[in-house]
């Protein structure tokens, strides 16, 4: 009966002591798991951060700053070509009103 | 001269459209130059002969004013009907595009010929009124456009 009752306790504790290395080695596993997921995202706020008008490192990177590494005369251009083609597609419209041509996507790159 | 009846003659017999034409003067233009300044009184009205003549409007663009162009008038098209609309003032800043040569007409000029002819007063009157109510007609969609996209910005 002791040796039933000794092996009985002996049993339980191992079992215990599987449960506490297995949640301490699971929990490991968990952070481990995390960090990797992170390290892109930080290396991409890093490589925007290097632009002058870039949001500090950490921040979201507002479309805006990205915005700003277009040359300003690239920038104009797209701006003449948006207005060239909603111009056209203003003159479609009055051309033939229907509410799909009023609502009808160009393809500037401003909208797009 | 253009073979093409300019749009702000439309409707005129021969004879009536020399006569208001020959009210100006021919002006060569090299591509970049200036006709009229936004703001400049507007004493002249301009009929486009050859080339091209952008309107452009300035806007702010990173913090510098640059001109952005509006409209683009080719050969038989008119510019700056500001003269005959008070206050009489340009509302839009004109510049030639490519080497281009334009019949410009003297406000006054043009405003005692009308008045002594009422019927070709009368159709270049209509014929200015085409050329606003398009411009009027095709900004109105784009601001509705734009408007749309403004809306969808901010609900995003």
């Amino acid at each position: 009966m002791e040796m039933f009752l000794m092996a009985a306790v002996m049993s339980v504790l191992g079992v215990a002591v599987c449960a506490a290395l297995f949640a301490a080695a699971t929990r490991g596993e968990h952070v481990e798991a995390s960090r990797p997921a992170e390290q892109p995202a930080l290396a991409a706020r890093r490589f925007f951060a290097s632009a002058p008008d870039a949001a500090p490192a950490g921040e979201p990177v507002a479309i805006g700053a990205q915005r700003e590494l277009v040359p300003v005369e690239a920038l104009m251009l797209q701006i003449e070509q948006h207005i060239r083609l909603e111009q056209a597609a203003a003159e479609s419209f009055l051309h033939t009103p229907t509410e799909q041509s009023l609502h009808s996507r160009t393809a500037s790159p401003l909208v797009n | 001269m253009t073979t093409v009846r300019p749009d702000l003659l439309v409707g005129l017999a021969e004879e009536q459209a020399s006569r208001v034409l020959e009210l100006g003067s021919h002006t060569t233009l090299s591509a970049g130059d200036v006709l009229f300044n936004l703001g400049d009184a507007a004493n002249s009205l301009f009929v486009v002969e050859r080339g091209r003549v952008a309107l452009t409007l300035p806007m702010k663009v990173r913090g510098k004013e640059q001109d952005v162009l509006i409209e683009e008038r080719a050969a038989g098209q008119t510019v700056g009907w500001s003269a005959l609309v008070p206050p009489h003032r340009f509302t839009l800043k004109a510049a030639a595009l490519v080497d281009s040569e334009v019949v410009a007409l003297p406000r006054t000029a043009l405003s005692e010929h009308l008045s002594a002819h009422p019927a070709v007063g009368y159709l270049v009157a209509r014929n200015v009124s085409a050329v606003v109510g398009q411009r009027l007609q095709v900004f109105q969609t784009m601001w509705l456009r734009e408007m749309e996209r403004v809306v969808e910005l901010s609900r995003a």
